[in-house]
């Protein structure tokens, strides 16, 4: 579980958004879509803590695995500046992933600016396994979103949402899917991950749509192993509601159990 | 080999290195990493009566050098620990030290009672100072007369080895661990976290959900070190000293100010190999240093 990934590449995918190839054949082979590594920056103290990323792809035949990060902080700037050659100390798979459904509805993925890393990982797998994808992607402007071309089976379609209207649809992604909803949308079944305002009001047109809702979630972690107990989000069992760990009991969790 | 086993008044343990509690689970997330009975002993999350929830998210944010958390206790409670926990952690021969926290005196009295009467734990360690709940925690451990009674009610209910951790935020540590000393209390633990708080300036108000957090990590290891050296000067008991531990030189540190033995707590988090990394290392600086013994370290700073 505790790994040394060599660096193969790092680049700027769009504005403040960045694609790090890394190899480790091990950590390629046991990765699934929703999964995450929890990433040490350096040795020094500062920054003190690892940070989760979602996988954006493992490839077992070459040994590769993709993570693509927006700059946040100290962590992710130290990040972007890593050279190819460099070992970077990876503790991971970690989480559990999306559930993959014996259904046959297509899929549709809502993904809210860097929510989309995990969606990609996820479009490729059911492609994979034969099942029409589509893809909403929303972002504050053209210049944040990511090129989708070289990241997407082409079997893929995309839809995209803009807030300034620089690219596709002007608002909200999760409009934007309103929208096809209203206009006769068939069954589906759908996967997010976003801002948490996003997923909020996913969930909450979703109570009408009823369509099957999974949700990748985000919160502060330390540890990545459900030892701290730091990244706790509130889940609904029956009458009850419980925390439970986004590191490892998520970060997918079904959408009608997620308590806001 | 030099040997690491040491004694702390009634309590033997293999090797120096503890995991601290509420920093570990109950082992079961590092299981895969390193065999747990490698451990000195594990600490495990402070344990209370009833199951406790926990604090609302956030719970933790990081800082320089370390970290604020504001958990809760979430536990699953006496009964839930020694059902699904315990025969878990006694099958793996992992060396238990059991924390535990009450919400009132009698809380503390039923667990230390109870825990008393199930083989297999080694020790009690009592939680005087989490600063993260309301009732009990740290309320009780920043008064040297509460310290004393509490100490001395549960000394009359158990004859397992009593470790008393004291908090940190308090204007004189001495003061508390005489009190302890002179309840019954067989070893000191020290130091628990350190208030302090984060706030998001966007949002213009404090980070956490419980307002308040404690700090831990290196960015609190000097103030850990000041008041172990401190406590070893005014009591007698052997210490368990923690604070920011991550490497030898750390736990050299306690060592020198007085702890016969060390705790590693947020280290865990960052690196999941700390601990038997740690041994390894105290083993070897031994054989450096040519020295057959811890003990012959234990407070040297004072000479």
């Amino acid at each position: 579980m505790l790994f040394k990934a060599c660096v193969e590449s790092v680049e700027e995918l769009a504005r403040h958004s960045y694609y790090l190839l890394l190899r480790e054949p091990q950590l390629a082979a046991q990765s699934r879509p929703g999964q995450f590594l929890h990433i040490r920056i350096g040795e020094s103290l500062v920054p003190f803590l690892r940070r989760p990323f979602s996988l954006a792809g493992a490839c077992p035949q070459r040994g590769t695995l993709e993570v693509i990060f927006r700059l946040a902080g100290e962590g992710t700037a130290i990040l972007s500046r890593v050279k190819k050659g460099a070992v970077l100390n990876c503790l991971g798979p970690l989480g559990r992933g999306f559930q993959f459904s014996a259904s046959r509805l297509p899929a549709v993925l809502l993904a809210g600016g860097a929510g989309v890393a995990p969606l990609l990982f996820l479009a490729r797998a059911l492609v994979g396994k034969k099942r029409r994808v589509a893809l909403f992607y929303g972002a504050a402007s053209r210049d944040d979103l990511l090129p989708l071309k070289r990241l997407l089976p082409r079997e893929t379609a995309v839809h995209l949402a803009t807030d300034d209207g620089s690219s596709g649809y002007q608002g909200r992604v999760t409009d934007l899917f309103a929208g096809a909803v209203r206009q006769g949308m068939q069954p589906v079944e759908l996967y997010a991950c976003g801002p948490r305002p996003m997923l909020q009001v996913l969930t909450k047109k979703n109570e009408a749509w009823n369509f099957p809702l999974q949700l990748s979630l985000e919160e502060r972690m330390a540890c990545g192993l459900g030892a701290c107990q730091g990244c706790a989000v509130s889940i609904r069992q029956g009458e009850k509601s419980t925390y439970r760990m986004v590191c490892s009991d998520g970060p997918v969790f079904a959408a009608q159990e997620v308590e806001w | 080999m030099a040997d690491l086993e040491v004694k702390l008044g009634p309590l033997t343990l293999k090797n120096p290195v503890l995991a601290a509690a509420g920093t570990f689970g109950f082992g079961e997330e590092y299981a895969s990493f390193f065999p747990l009975e490698k451990l000195g002993a594990l600490v495990v999350n402070g344990l209370t009566l009833k199951p406790r929830a926990g604090n609302p998210p956030p719970r933790i944010v990081e800082t320089p050098a370390g970290m604020l958390n504001a958990i809760g206790l979430q536990n699953p409670g006496l009964k839930g620990f020694l059902e699904q926990e315990l025969p878990r952690l006694q099958a793996g021969r992992v060396a238990i030290i059991v924390n535990i926290a009450g919400e009132n005196e009698e809380e503390y009295i039923t667990l230390a009672q109870e825990l008393s009467a199930v083989p297999g734990i080694l020790a009690l360690e009592v939680n005087l100072s989490c600063p993260n709940v309301k009732q009990g925690g740290l309320q009780f451990g920043t008064d040297a007369a509460n310290i004393g009674s509490l100490v001395a009610r549960i000394r009359r209910v158990t004859d397992l080895p009593l470790i008393v951790k004291l908090s940190p935020n308090v204007t004189d540590i001495a003061e508390l661990a005489r009190a302890a000393e002179n309840s019954g209390a067989d070893i000191l633990s020290l130091v628990n976290t350190l208030q302090g708080m984060v706030i998001d300036i966007a949002a213009r108000r404090p980070f956490l959900g419980n307002i308040t957090g404690g700090l831990s990590g290196p960015a609190i290891r000097p103030v850990a070190v000041r008041m172990v050296y401190e406590v070893y000067r005014a009591v007698r008991l052997p210490l368990i000293g923690m604070g920011g531990i991550m490497q030898v030189h750390d736990a050299l540190q306690f060592m020198l100010a007085g702890a016969g033995a060390v705790a590693v707590g947020t280290a865990n988090f960052v690196e999941p190999c700390t601990i038997p990394r740690l041994i390894d290392d105290l083993h070897a600086f031994l054989n450096t240093a040519g020295l057959s013994s811890l003990r012959e370290i234990v407070g040297a700073a004072h000479h």
